[in-house]
């Protein structure tokens, strides 16, 4: 075997006749005897199985966390995606990997780039659940020094820090949210592929595998050339149509790089989901107000209607801002705008916000999540709040890294409630939290099941309770009741539905769902159209199921 | 004796170290560390380095260490389990610093007596392909005959050994070399290796192969400005699907036997 480098050590022999010697001192028998059996008992006599196991005797995997573990050593050659659905463990299975190949000592140096937002969350799982010793860079820290360093990716990839980490060979790369990667133009991309490492592990809860540019640029970081190369890629499966023959090929090649489960495989129910739906009527002030913009204000901007009814339905402040700015940028009609500004101040407190107040007040002590769409919306509840005697902490994507943690912990320990925005929903674990108020209703079904995740995720032990808001009469009913009650979104997974979606090419609910009412002329004809969107979708469900 | 009494294992190291043990009970271990043993384990430099510019004499920390996670009596303490940090300070502190040995036989004898010289060496072999696997292998080599011993420290457990000479005993000059008696060792291990089914090597080397054929079909419309990136790539590949063999000495010495010892093996 030519291929084959076999390296003898010569190092001792001379340390030992030196040793022997100059009589220099040598180790007694019992330390001696110790140091063999230690390196006997620690040795890897397998190829193959898990060793990390026994060295974690306080950690309780879950039967599909070490199937994947095994899965990425012994047969991914340690390069995969990990793309269980949301909240089923992920940074376990990476943890068990990484200290598997530690204990193996195949990897020294390694990389993990996570979400600003979860960096010392990252750091305390590895330290205290698998004692590796990881380390959140900070500003200072030199890249080279530290063996094992967890950075968000908008850190790392800005100079200096870019050109330092791709000097560095690193034997592991682990990258949470790697859907982040899923456009090849990207500077993330760019910045990733172009890193050095022998083990590679991307980490994704989207469903990328019907996406095909999408999972095409993931593999393409861990294996190029595994889907051939992109352009061809491209003519045959994106703008070609596909024989079942090639669909299945690919499926195959597929699952040779990324692993996914679902909670439907994993029989995982932790814990229940309580969903409730609470329907709040506006008062009549309100009412009449909304029915002013639906059909005066909507008749003369009307590609804006749709924002100022959702704004309306979430707090006067969010309308206000929206209409200050237009206010602002218009010439003429500057007095109508004004006018429902002025009307706008004169509306009583908002219906649903009372509402809240009520729901806090039933559920007592315990700790309590809002999420809304809009940040005046936000700043807005935190002050009523207050006038209620409820404390809140505010918390959403903008913050930095400390002030986010901060947040978390105000919250944990001395406020009752957070209000978080959109962005502020993504990976922030807080499951000693069992309450959650949808304040408005997301339209990307996703995006609430990301909400939903904060909480009801893997390792939470009690039961959670989800509150919805929806107003009656107003386009919150009609998404409630078509798009959220038809399609049972709250008691189904919804991966499984974003697989469907992706299947029959809609990228974005949510702008579809704009589109329609957009282009209705009434609300009778934006019902229909939803209605029809929502059929077409849940038949899809229903084949989809019957396939199994 | 293995990790799996770990309050045998550490109070063992202790106490092997000088330092004072108590067995509270199963479970629980209390140890008065010697100040190398601070030093060692401890981690904290500036202490130490402050006791001697002040010409202080410091004093080392006691440790307790609880093998026994659900022990009734709950007490402060780390647990040291297999995994722990601590555990795994004190493993490497050994593979460390417990490499070279020059040992005698302890016995006792009226009438002077000759002592045989050995060479002992526990050997690791490291196989590395897609995966890695280890062996451990410790042969003993008689210095004046030539005659090899495998399972050498097995062998050699039950007996004990001592840093000096013992009374009335004189240690043989060894006729072979120890460079020439490990060359002989490492001529086995050799032929050993080469006697191997290699089919870990053919796999590692096909998938190598396999890779790097996707790699190629990758970037073969092949632009100029993917060349470094392809080259990246390449290298990747071939540094992680390299076969290797590394033969590593993890510890290994010269002892002196007493002759019955060769007898008994036979």
């Amino acid at each position: 075997m030519d291929e084959l480098e076999i390296v003898f050590d010569q190092s001792f022999i001379h340390q030992l006749e030196e040793i022997a010697l100059n009589d220099m001192p040598t180790s007694s028998w019992e330390l001696f005897k110790m140091a063999y059996d230690v390196q006997k008992f620690t040795l890897i006599d397998t190829f193959d199985g898990l060793l990390a196991v026994d060295y974690l005797p306080n950690l309780t995997c879950l039967p599909h966390q070490l199937n994947t573990a095994k899965r990425v050593i012994e047969h991914m050659n340690g390069r995969a995606i990990l793309a269980d659905e949301v909240g089923l463990g992920k940074t376990i299975e990476a943890g068990l990997i990484l200290k598997e190949y530690m204990i193996r000592g195949l990897v020294k140096k390694v990389l993990i780039l996570v979400p600003a937002s979860l960096v010392n969350q990252w750091v305390d799982e590895l330290v205290k659940k698998f004692y590796i010793p990881a380390t959140a860079f900070r500003k200072g820290y030199t890249w080279e020094h530290i063996d094992i360093i967890v950075a968000s990716l908008d850190t790392a990839k800005r100079a200096p820090h870019c050109d330092d980490i791709h000097n560095i060979d690193y034997d592991l790369v682990i990258i949470d949210e790697a859907h982040k990667l899923k456009n090849h133009q990207t500077k993330n991309y760019q910045f990733v592929k172009e890193i050095k490492k022998k083990y590679c592990l991307l980490l994704t809860a989207t469903p990328v595998q019907n996406r095909l540019s999408e999972i095409f640029n993931l593999v393409s970081i861990l294996k190029p050339g595994h889907l051939g190369n992109y352009e061809a890629f491209m003519d045959k499966y994106a703008k070609g149509t596909p024989t079942t023959e090639d669909n299945h090929y690919l499926k195959e090649l597929i699952k040779k790089v990324m692993i996914r489960h679902t909670r439907k495989e994993t029989n995982i129910k932790p814990s229940k989901r309580h969903i409730k739906t609470i329907w709040v009527n506006f008062s009549e002030d309100e009412q009449t107000f909304y029915n002013r913009i639906e059909h005066e204000l909507g008749n003369k901007v009307p590609l804006l209607k749709l924002t100022f009814l959702r704004e309306i339905c979430s707090s006067r402040e969010a309308c206000f801002m929206s209409l200050k700015k237009l206010s602002d940028k218009v010439k003429h009609q500057k007095d109508e705008l004004h006018d429902f500004m002025n009307g706008l101040q004169e509306l009583p407190q908002h219906a649903k916000a009372k509402k809240v107040i009520e729901i806090i007040k039933d559920i007592g002590d315990e700790k309590v999540i809002i999420f809304t769409e809009y940040r005046a919306t936000q700043y807005f509840l935190q002050w009523y709040l207050e006038q209620h005697g409820i404390s809140s902490v505010p918390y959403r994507g903008g913050f930095s890294r400390s002030k986010k943690d901060w947040m978390r912990q105000l919250f944990q320990h001395n406020r009752q409630v957070l209000i978080a925005t959109e962005a502020g929903g993504e990976g922030i674990n807080l499951q000693f939290c069992h309450h959650m108020i949808n304040y408005d209703l997301p339209w990307n079904p996703m995006r609430l099941e990301q909400r939903i995740g904060r909480i009801h995720r893997y390792g939470q032990e009690q039961d959670v309770y989800i509150y919805n808001l929806a107003l009656k009469r107003t386009v919150e009913e009609h998404i409630m009741n078509i798009l959220y009650k038809k399609l049972d979104l709250f008691e189904r997974v919804i991966g499984e539905l974003d697989d469907i979606l992706s299947r029959l090419l809609i990228t974005d609910l949510e702008s579809e769902i704009q589109t329609i009412f957009h282009k209705s002329r009434s609300t009778g004809e934006a019902k229909v159209k939803l209605n029809h969107l929502t059929t077409i979708i849940q038949e899809n469900v229903n084949l989809h199921e019957s396939e199994g | 004796m293995a990790l799996s009494q770990l309050d045998h294992f550490f109070s063992t190291y202790f106490k092997a170290h000088q330092c004072d043990v108590h067995l509270k009970e199963n479970g629980i271990l209390k140890v008065q560390l010697t100040k190398e043993m601070d030093q060692a384990l401890m981690n904290r430099p500036f202490y130490w380095h402050y006791m001697e510019k002040t010409g202080q004499t410091g004093e080392p920390m006691q440790l307790t260490i609880i093998t026994d996670p659900s022990h009734p009596d709950q007490q402060p303490g780390e647990w040291g389990h297999l995994g722990s940090p601590r555990l795994q300070q004190i493993i490497d502190h050994l593979k460390m610093n417990e490499t070279h040995a020059k040992l005698y036989h302890h016995i006792s004898p009226t009438t002077e007596t000759p002592l045989y010289p050995w060479l002992v060496t526990n050997i690791k072999i490291i196989y590395q392909g897609k995966q890695t696997r280890e062996e451990l292998f410790s042969i003993g080599l008689n210095l004046i005959n030539g005659m090899m011993q495998t399972n050498m420290m097995e062998a050699l457990n039950t007996l004990s050994f001592q840093r000096t000479i013992p009374d009335f005993c004189f240690p043989l000059s060894p006729l072979i070399r120890l460079k020439s008696g490990y060359r002989r060792i490492e001529n086995v291990l050799k032929q050993y290796i080469n006697d191997q089914d290699h089919t870990w090597v053919k796999e590692t080397l096909d998938m190598r192969e396999h890779e790097l054929s996707l790699l190629q079909h990758f970037y073969e419309t092949g632009d100029e400005e993917h060349e470094a990136l392809y080259k990246k790539e390449e290298t990747d590949i071939k540094n992680r699907l390299q076969p290797k063999i590394h033969v590593h000495v993890i510890n290994g010495g010269l002892f002196y036997l007493n002759q019955s010892f060769q007898h008994n093996q036979k």
